[in-house]
């Protein structure tokens, strides 16, 4: 039996905490243990571990003992773990498991620290589904953008096309003319084929792969859409490229989704401003820390003061028609980089949302 | 009537759709003047020079809308056509409540885009007559004498020379000396067609 003092540093614990000899039964069982499960101490005292465990834990974990004590090979023993547990009601819930021998205890004995990880799981998938609600919504915004882009070459081949037939249908056919029609025709056909080129590359990109790209590479991603919202927007856009940014290991398309997002805040906080001097800058740099730092700052009225300390909150939005996620959108994808994503005010006016990622490799190398 | 020969402008800020859309009306014998923003539209601007103007309503600067409104705080008479992307209805809705002659959406079929141009410079011209017109009939109003203008005033209310002759005090003879110069100067051959004249440049 465990002593009262070690019984009184287990109480205190905020996980709960559960010693099992070599046989899986429980020698003691915690306070914290005891309001995570329903049982108490005295119930479970004696009884196999296995009953605070689902099927078809339940039924092997025996067996598990029997093996590890048969061949020495440790499977979760120091190494946590995500897993099911049950209470004495039924009731499944996710935990984050923990298991260590204890040293000198012959027959061998484990402890077992128990963490319940409801808000934990429920909150990664939130933000799974910000990122799934998010990622159609940037989508439906890139097909519009590509639309219209698509719209200008077709547009034109459309009419340098029948002007070639007119040419041709005249008493005197102007081949000369003709001859010009069909050029243009092919340099606008080729025109829509990179427009669908850069978009297959936004769309590839699978599942969670990352991969080894330059700013200028995303820069080239973004362009495309960032051009076509601020013409959509009567805005004039800058970008500005330093070649001394370090390369970075990132999903590509949720970069640019993160990225688009913040843009298209900018270009909407503009709306107010007269057209003609609407002006978003996109900069690009390398910090003191070796990390890549993409800042896209605009000249409207700012981010105000009373929203400061929630505007990264999922669906606080300031507009009639935002979704509320496209910051805590950015935010997230920063943070599964291991970025983050910060605001300043811009001067002389303005806002500037800061988009920083650490470098896919030591910042020494060049 | 002296006039220049009507231009088409095509403003647009997209290089392909702007010189297509040029090559497309060489095609059928119409000249366009092809300009790649509204500023340059607007530095280039006569407001004598009879055409229309097809502008394409998004672009980066001064959009088109923007310089459509330019164009009505100077008068100016030129037909406007607005050619808009996919999606920009409510902004093509915006410029027709402003006085736009029509609008086309990309990518749009030839023959439209020639129909009405052609019925823009067909608006053009009549316009432009019409004004001109007016501008003659102001002229030679101008050069009436105050008696004859009285008398104008009152043939145009229907008033016989002998009503005339007594509401203005004169002999029935002068009257009828004035009437006849007020037809000559205003080159008009009969009442109906003065009548006709004198609304017109009212109502303009």
């Amino acid at each position: 039996m465990p002593s009262n003092q070690f019984l009184a540093v287990m109480d205190a614990a905020v996980d709960a905490v559960v010693l099992i000899d070599h046989q899986g039964l429980i020698q003691a069982f915690n306070r914290a243990a005891e309001r995570l499960f329903g049982w108490s101490a005295a119930e479970v005292q004696g009884r196999n571990v296995s009953v605070l465990m689902p099927e078809p834990d339940r039924s092997a974990h025996d067996q598990h003992l029997a093996r590890y004590h048969s061949t020495g090979i440790p499977h979760i023993i120091g190494v946590g773990r995500e897993l099911e547990a049950q209470r004495r009601d039924g009731h499944r819930f996710p935990i984050h498991l923990s298991v260590g021998r204890v040293d000198g205890a012959e027959p061998p004995q484990f402890v077992g620290f128990v963490r319940d990880i409801t808000v934990q799981i429920e909150t990664r998938r939130t933000n799974e589904r910000l990122m799934n609600v998010s990622r159609m919504a940037t989508m439906g915004e890139m097909a519009a953008g590509i639309a219209h882009e698509l719209n200008q070459p077709l547009t034109a081949i459309a009419n340098y096309a029948r002007a070639g037939d007119r040419f041709l249908a005249s008493p005197v056919p102007d081949l000369d003319e003709t001859r010009e029609a069909l050029r243009e025709i092919a340099a606008e056909a080729l025109r829509a084929g990179s427009i669908i080129r850069r978009l297959r590359q936004l769309v590839r990109g699978g599942e969670d792969k990352r991969e080894l790209v330059t700013v200028t590479e995303l820069m080239e991603d973004l362009r495309p859409l960032a051009m076509a919202d601020a013409k959509a927007n009567d805005t004039r856009l800058r970008f500005e490229l330093d070649p001394h940014t370090p390369r970075l290991l990132v999903h590509r398309v949720q970069i640019t989704q993160a990225l688009l997002n913040l843009l298209r805040n900018a270009l909407e906080s503009l709306h107010g401003e007269a057209a003609g001097t609407r002006e978003i800058e996109i900069r690009c740099r390398k910090t003191q820390t070796g990390d890549c730092e993409i800042a896209i700052s605009d000249n409207g009225p700012g981010v105000a003061a009373e929203i400061l300390d929630r505007m990264f909150d999922p669906f606080r939005t300031t507009k009639p028609e935002g979704t509320g996620l496209g910051l805590p959108m950015s935010q997230t994808i920063a943070q599964a980089h291991g970025g983050t994503v910060q605001y300043q005010p811009a001067a002389p006016r303005g806002a500037c949302f800061t988009l920083t990622l650490p470098p896919a490799e030591s910042p020494h190398e060049d | 009537m002296k006039t220049k020969p009507a231009v088409v402008y095509v403003v647009d800020d997209d290089s392909g759709v702007r010189s297509s859309i040029r090559m497309l009306l060489k095609s059928i014998g119409i000249t366009a003047t092809a300009l790649a923003s509204a500023r340059e539209f607007l530095d280039a601007f006569d407001p004598e020079q009879p055409g229309c103007l097809v502008l394409d309503i998004r672009m980066p600067g001064m959009s088109g809308i923007e310089l459509q409104q330019q164009l009505n705080l100077k008068g100016a008479i030129l037909p406007v056509i607005f050619i808009t992307g996919h999606g920009d209805v409510p902004m093509a809705v915006e410029a027709m409540q402003h006085g736009a002659f029509d609008f086309l959406q990309k990518p749009f079929r030839d023959q439209d885009l020639i129909d009405r141009i052609q019925k823009a410079l067909a608006r053009d011209r009549e316009t432009r007559s019409s004004l001109h017109q007016h501008s003659q009939i102001r002229e030679r109003l101008e050069s009436l004498t105050p008696r004859e203008k009285d008398v104008l005033k009152l043939l145009t209310e229907g008033k016989q020379n002998k009503v005339m002759a007594g509401d203005l005090g004169l002999s029935q003879r002068t009257v009828e000396i004035h009437r006849a110069h007020v037809m000559e100067k205003m080159g008009a051959s009969s009442v109906a067609q003065l009548v006709r004249m004198v609304l017109d440049v009212k109502e303009s």
